[in-house]
């Protein structure tokens, strides 16, 4: 009992340091944030973070995918990776939206299935996301190949599987409940929900210990006794499930669900988790770090359209951006272990 | 319904005519929504026609399995041949291979490679991607005079995906229609992509209202981002009457958000038309008759004053 003890903390990445890790990735955050409020009054006359609007719009552009990041890095902190995400999302965004639409629209793809209580394409499309998810986890876990190949596998399936569900054709006019899921300051609110319940399973409870420790040492906490196969099929149907609640709120969002809704989510989500310190050979990362990651995509994004910079320039510069906060932050990282 | 019409076609075949036209007809794809609306309009317009009738095959989107349908076509001696191209690069094998056997061959919707280079009996029939945007941005125009913006009127211009060629070519005749003397009052303020995508149009939408950007008009390549656009116009609650908003496409998400009063300007690609002229050139090219090697179908503006004619499609 006390060698599993000393396993977890060694795991557990509060025990080396003081101070928390997230500070370094806050510092890169900051310091994006003001160049853009400095080069904000040399170009524009005016603030970049002191107006709400825009305050505002960071956050919420970015936090679908962020939902997304909260259960990728859960998966990459476990030493995987789930490149299905973006295709989950445009599949089960589809398959919910088909349950969802109102019957003012003579067109809906189930015409008796119309103006439905908001809970039930919202339950269908968390349990499509939830069956991905178990099948990414036990090929993963059981026939032994590769995170990769088999959330590629997946990745390429869902894809497919939303452009055949209505043969390519988008749908549209949802009920105005499931549209108020998407509504407003609603994707923010849902992505707080998720990565507060989600930052306190991974730091206060068993779920988050077994986690790190398979990250860290897979062989030392199936000795010390976790059952790794069925921790990872459970870390897998959390990330799809997430998702699928990604893919949800994107479809009420738009008020519409398309077949290639979601398409380089998955990067994205990665690249906001790394950012955030999260580690690629696992063990390492959290809940709060992606989040900062993610408003680092916010803020870039509105910092381009705010500095009026050409289109041709921004994805170049954003590529730029992202492993240079990565850069620094591993950087700083190895100063403080020496 | 495939199978239904494929049968429908060929039964059809059985009882035509000893001097009827039997037309092979390649598709690059049936799953799209567009390219549907194209093959239905050539069935149609194929029942409507005394003796002419259609083999319609799907090329999956494989090149190979499209020149493969064409041999095919030629063997089986068609009178004449309708592709619609999986791979506008791959068109010279094909107009090859048409032409060495004498059938007479024709492309619809998107454009061959060697258009300008087409044997006699060869046409080319699809809409010119130069007329959406200058439609688009011409009665942009003309409502923001209308509006009394005539002295001068900002406009933002949403664009598609930036690798893409409807992107950039829309985008160019914005700014060719701005060119001229009576649009030139109009000033783009502000030029961005959307990547096509509805969210996306929100977002870059919001950002804009958030910059604190003054406009009159809004110019967008497709009608999912101009859509996008109006749900953060609404949401910031700016009055939809003294703002335009103008897309492409027609869809049926933007004919009801015209239909509310929101979307001011859409353009109507005509796919069903396509499908007709396609027909009809190839059934002239099988009996000989001289046709205009580029046939053009012309897009539709829709605004509310003709929304009617395009809401029951």
């Amino acid at each position: 009992m006390a060698a599993q003890d000393t396993n977890f903390e060694r795991a557990a990445p509060k025990a080396h340091r003081r101070l928390p890790a997230e500070l370094n990735i806050l510092l890169v955050l900051v310091g994006i944030a003001l160049v853009f409020e400095i080069l904000g009054w040399i170009f524009q006359g005016q603030t970049f973070l002191g107006n709400v609007g825009r305050l505002k719009i960071m956050i919420l552009q970015v936090s679908v995918i962020g939902i997304i990041a909260v259960g990728v890095t859960q998966v990459i902190i476990s030493g995987g990776i789930d490149l299905s995400s973006g295709s989950i999302v445009g599949a089960v965004a589809m398959v919910s939206m088909s349950f969802a639409q109102s019957a003012e629209y003579a067109r809906a793809v189930y015409p008796a299935l119309t103006d439905l209580p908001v809970i039930v394409p919202v339950l269908i499309g968390l349990v499509c996301g939830a069956i991905a998810g178990f099948i990414n986890g036990w090929l993963i876990a059981y026939t032994k190949i590769p995170p990769f190949i088999a959330t590629l596998g997946m990745m390429v399936t869902a894809r497919g599987f939303a452009k055949w569900y209505t043969k390519g054709q988008p749908i549209s006019f949802p009920t105005e409940s499931y549209a108020f899921l998407g509504s407003g300051m609603m994707p923010v609110v849902i992505f707080l929900i998720v990565a507060a319940i989600f930052h306190v399973a991974m730091k206060y409870t068993r779920y988050g210990k077994f986690t790190y420790a398979i990250g860290a040492n897979p062989q030392a906490a199936r000795v010390s006794g976790i059952d790794v196969e069925r921790h990872l099929v459970k870390l897998y149907i959390v990330a799809a499930t997430l998702a699928a609640l990604a893919g949800i709120v994107v479809a009420a969002r738009g008020q519409t669900a398309q077949a290639g809704m979601g398409i380089m989510y998955e990067l994205d989500a990665i690249a906001m988790a790394v950012i955030g310190g999260t580690s690629l050979a696992g063990g390492r990362g959290s809940i709060i770090g992606t989040s900062i990651g993610m408003v680092i995509f916010g803020v870039i994004i509105s910092g381009f359209t705010f500095l009026r910079l050409d289109a041709y320039y921004q994805e170049m510069i954003k590529g730029v951006i992202i492993v240079a906060a990565v850069v620094i932050d591993t950087y700083r990282q190895k100063k403080k272990v020496k | 319904m495939k199978k239904f019409l494929m049968t429908t076609a060929m039964v059809a075949g059985l009882a035509g005519g000893a001097d009827a036209e039997n037309i092979g007809v390649s598709m690059a794809l049936f799953d799209d929504n567009f390219l549907t609306v194209l093959r239905n309009g050539m069935q149609d317009y194929a029942g409507s026609l005394d003796g002419v009738t259609l083999q319609i095959e799907d090329a999956q989107n494989d090149v190979g399995k499209q020149l493969n349908q064409i041999q095919n076509f030629v063997a089986s001696g068609v009178d004449a041949i309708i592709v619609n191209p999986v791979d506008t690069d791959a068109t010279v094998a094909m107009s090859q291979a048409a032409a060495d056997a004498g059938i007479p061959l024709v492309y619809v919707n998107r454009e061959p490679v060697n258009v300008d280079s087409l044997p006699e009996t060869q046409a080319f029939v699809a809409s010119d991607e130069r007329e959406s945007g200058t439609l688009q941005t011409r009665e942009v125009c003309r409502l923001l005079k209308e509006n009394g913006n005539g002295e001068g009127a900002k406009a933002l211009v949403m664009m598609g995906e930036l690798s893409n060629q409807a992107a950039r070519m829309r985008t160019q005749d914005i700014h060719d229609v701005i060119a001229t003397d009576e649009c030139g009052f109009i000033e783009v303020v502000e030029e961005q992509t959307a990547m096509w995508s509805r969210t996306q149009g929100t977002d870059l939408m919001t950002n804009w209202l958030s910059a604190g950007l003054e406009f009159d008009a809004l110019i967008s390549n497709n009608d999912e981002m101009a859509i996008g656009a109006i749900q953060a116009l609404k949401t910031s609650g700016r009055a939809m009457d003294d703002v335009i908003v103008a897309g492409i496409d027609a869809t049926a998400d933007a004919l009801a958000a015209m239909e509310a009063g929101d979307l001011d300007v859409t353009v109507f690609q005509n796919a069903a038309g396509q499908g007709q002229g396609a027909v009809d050139a190839a059934v002239k090219l099988a009996r000989g008759e001289a046709v205009d090697q580029k046939i053009y179908v012309p897009f539709e503006l829709v605004t509310p004053a003709n929304l009617a004619d395009y809401h029951k499609n």
